[in-house]
């Protein structure tokens, strides 16, 4: 083996899954009689514990942000965010074009607002990371980001993801440029070139079938014959008669379409966690602050791991829980059958109680364990996988930017856009 | 032991030293190895700062400068520990601030849940009778929209309005007429429209407004017109009362409460709309009673048979509004009926609100069908 030159250097991952999910587990609890606002100590918690546990060439990062500010930064959003949602509630009763678009208005506005939000946030994640006693900061303007992401994300959409490669190698070329350590400036150099190759084969199996299977619709099917079919009469076997006579290839089509739907779902939930491995791996290898280069070397098989813990641990739970709430409401079925002066609606009181607080049990569960099963995956073997050089650049950064408000973090709460 | 090594940061520069570390009297000395003092860190003022197990990391509490000093031997670290009394590495400090936020948590959800429970239906009760006709019509065509497009799904190539096509004309007429002496009899300050629209269940729903849908499904199951004039007349109760706005309204808050504060914990939208079912349904009990004491006053006003109404309930089982088949059961109903009844005159007069003919017209609406 040889031996790795001065300059290079490795990142290792120090948490315990275990203590992952006991954190998420306690944290869950506390969400749950909180309504939710305990998430500020718990998002808190979990980018302390992934951020000191990575150790980057022998040094680990610091998370120095607190659940405070996120509080804060949340109310601050909501201020913003109520004047928003009256004005566009109002709208819709406006009648005439205003109220006509209000819907798409709307959409629209919150799309940029929550793009607005994501780099915001972005912004606030890297201030509090301090690595060697120098933070990170993020400079450039969020509306400009914002107009940006609401562009490529459009043209995505209207390619059927054929422009997604760009609008990542775009977004993420935005956001490292304006990226800094210290005084060392952040660059991207992966191209979208290079994951428009390596993601068209997945692209043409999942992606493919589909778009076939709604092009041959009004391909074949005579659509004024169609529609004459349906309207003729009172419906049931009659109707579908008349339409096989009218059109002799739509049952052929309709199998096909089928076919190819099932076909995309199944290969997509297949393919899904090798898509992720071959973006973190592009993502990261584009890496660049100064002359650090990262090179990401991830293996596809230790994100199908992550998936695959998730899906056992997830049955497991899903078992103990079934068990668990039918014993609990037959036993409290019995014990209400048994008091004759109990009010009759009783019983549905009950049985709607059993069932939010199932739901909520059982959405806070899965989430945990997603959490501490891929999400953990994604942190650690993505981490794990990293090979820098050039790491001299790490030892004369001189600190600079301060801490940005957390306003940004609120938003993306708020607007349900947040990340880590 | 009052002396060590460990690493620092000096904040201004990513630059690592190899430092020694004296615990003198009032605080950190901090010098490099061939004994220049680079910092002195009073003990008050250290903060254990988040870092993986094995490693003590410190800082300077409110320091804007993010100098750090880690120190990695075990016997070091837990001098320090002991000569600081604030600096909370076992965590102490943290959880009790944490405990007190959960129960202030708990304290707020309490609180939200009886304003949920308790303080929305009163703000919307005393807000919606303050609302301007004008206004509660625009938030009816706002609602009629959307009711439309949830109701409204496929009936060959009929319209969807009974009532439109030239052989339903003269049952649009004999509902119009009923129409008229039931608006007479409420006489409120704007008018009042009625539609048989084709849905197959026996229903019936009033819009904020003016905006009454009585279901093709209810008109089949009528045997005579006080029946049917029993149900538009529970409807303007409701339209009377402003019950669809403050609904409206009542919705528009609670979303508001919980979707707000609920955030993206876990996509919150089904404990929203559960929340909303639940307790929209437990205002609807009081809010259908009252409907069917105005509904039967007004039978009793424009001298009509008040019974009927009870009567055609307890054909169809009760469930008349689209939100009460959750807590609305038979009892319920043979209460409502009851109640009703009581309230019916015995007496009313012997001219029917509709000629025969124009009964059988306003059956066949919806066509013959």
């Amino acid at each position: 083996m040889p031996q790795p030159s001065p300059d290079t250097a490795g990142v290792r991952f120090l948490g315990e899954r275990n203590d992952f999910f006991r954190l998420l587990a306690r944290g869950s609890l506390f969400l749950m009689v909180t309504l939710g606002i305990y998430r500020f100590w718990l998002n808190t918690d979990v980018r302390r514990f992934l951020w000191s546990n990575t150790e980057v060439a022998g040094e680990s990062l610091e998370y120095t942000g607190t659940p405070f500010e996120l509080l804060i930064g949340f109310l601050i959003a909501i201020a913003i965010l109520v004047p928003i949602y009256a004005l566009l509630f109002l709208a819709t009763l406006q009648l005439g074009t205003i109220g006509q678009f209000s819907g798409a208005i709307g959409f629209v506005l919150l799309t940029v607002l929550g793009q607005y939000a994501v780099y915001r946030a972005r912004r606030y994640r890297l201030t509090r990371t301090v690595y060697r006693g120098v933070r990170f900061h993020q400079d450039g303007s969020a509306w400009r980001y914002a107009v940006c992401a609401l562009f490529w994300w459009t043209l995505t959409i209207l390619t059927v993801g054929l422009a997604y490669p760009w609008k990542e190698s775009r977004l993420e070329r935005f956001k490292m440029r304006n990226t800094y350590y210290g005084n060392v400036q952040g660059a991207f150099a992966s191209s979208g070139l290079r994951l428009f190759l390596r993601g068209l084969p997945m692209w043409i199996v999942v992606v493919l079938p589909l778009i076939a299977a709604v092009v041959a619709f009004p391909a074949t099917a005579d659509l004024s014959a169609l529609k004459q079919a349906i309207a003729q009469g009172d419906g049931g076997a009659d109707v579908m008669s008349r339409i096989e006579g009218a059109n002799p290839q739509l049952y052929a089509v309709i199998v096909f379409a089928m076919l190819a739907g099932v076909w995309s779902m199944i290969m997509g939930a297949v393919l899904y966690p090798a898509f992720q491995a071959m973006l973190i791996r592009w993502w990261a290898s584009g890496i660049r602050f100064g002359d650090l280069v990262v090179k990401s070397k991830l293996r596809t098989a230790s994100i199908y791991g992550g998936y695959m813990r998730c899906l056992g641990y997830s049955l497991l739970f899903s078992l103990f829980l079934g068990v668990v709430i039918g014993t609990l409401t037959v036993s409290l079925m019995g014990i209400l059958g048994a008091i004759k002066s109990a009010p009759p609606q009783a019983k549905e009181i009950l049985t709607v109680g059993i069932g939010l607080i199932s739901y909520v049990v059982s959405m806070l569960g899965y989430s945990a364990i997603y959490q501490s099963t891929v999400k953990f995956a994604f942190w650690r073997f993505g981490a794990e996988s990293l090979e820098l050089s050039g790491i001299h650049v790490l030892d004369q950064v001189q600190a600079t930017g301060g801490p940005s408000s957390p306003v940004g973090e609120g938003l993306a709460d708020a607007l349900n856009v947040g990340g880590f | 032991m009052s002396m060590g090594t460990g690493t620092f940061y000096d904040g201004a520069t990513s630059a690592r030293q190899t430092v020694t570390v004296e615990l003198a009297d009032d605080g950190l000395r901090i010098g490099t190895p061939d004994g220049r003092l680079i910092a002195e860190w009073p003990y008050h003022q250290l903060e254990s700062l988040s870092a993986p197990n094995d490693v003590l990391r410190l800082g300077r509490r409110g320091s804007k400068v993010l100098a750090r000093l880690e120190i990695i031997d075990p016997t070091l670290a837990g001098a320090i520990d002991a000569h600081a009394a604030q600096l909370d590495r076992g965590g102490t400090i943290q959880r009790r601030q944490r405990v007190s936020v959960v129960a202030w948590s708990v304290a707020a959800t309490i609180s939200l849940i009886l304003a949920a429970w308790f303080g929305v239906p009163a703000i919307a009760d005393r807000l919606a009778p303050i609302i301007p006709h004008g206004i509660e019509q625009r938030l009816g065509n706002a609602v009629d929209t959307q009711v439309r497009a949830m109701l409204d799904n496929g009936h060959g190539k009929e319209p969807f309005d009974c009532g439109q096509q030239a052989s339903e004309q003269a049952g649009r007429a004999a509902l119009d007429k009923l129409m008229q002496v039931l608006s007479n009899g409420a006489a409120l300050p704007f008018p009042l429209r009625a539609t048989v629209v084709r849905r197959k269940e026996a229903n019936a729903i009033s819009l904020p407004g003016s905006q009454i849908y009585v279901f093709q499904g209810l008109l089949s199951k009528t045997d005579n017109v006080d029946e049917l004039a029993g149900v538009i007349a529970h409807e303007i109760g409701h339209i009377a009362h402003r019950d669809g706005t403050k609904s409206v309204l009542q919705g528009a808050g609670l979303s508001f409460l919980f979707g707000m504060l609920l955030g993206d914990f876990l996509g919150g939208g089904a404990v929203v709309f559960a929340a909303k079912t639940v307790l929209q349904s437990s205002y609807s009990r009081e809010v259908e009673t009252a409907a069917d004491t105005y509904g039967v006053n007004l039978m009793n006003k424009i001298g009509a048979n008040g019974r009927a109404l009870g009567t055609l309930l307890a054909k169809i089982g009760g469930a008349t509004e689209p939100g009460m088949t959750i807590l609305l059961d038979h009892p319920q109903t043979s209460a409502r009926v009851v109640a009703i009844n009581k309230l019916a005159s015995a007496t009313h007069l012997p001219a029917p609100l509709l000629t025969a003919s124009e009964w059988t017209a306003l059956k066949h609406i919806c066509g013959d069908k």
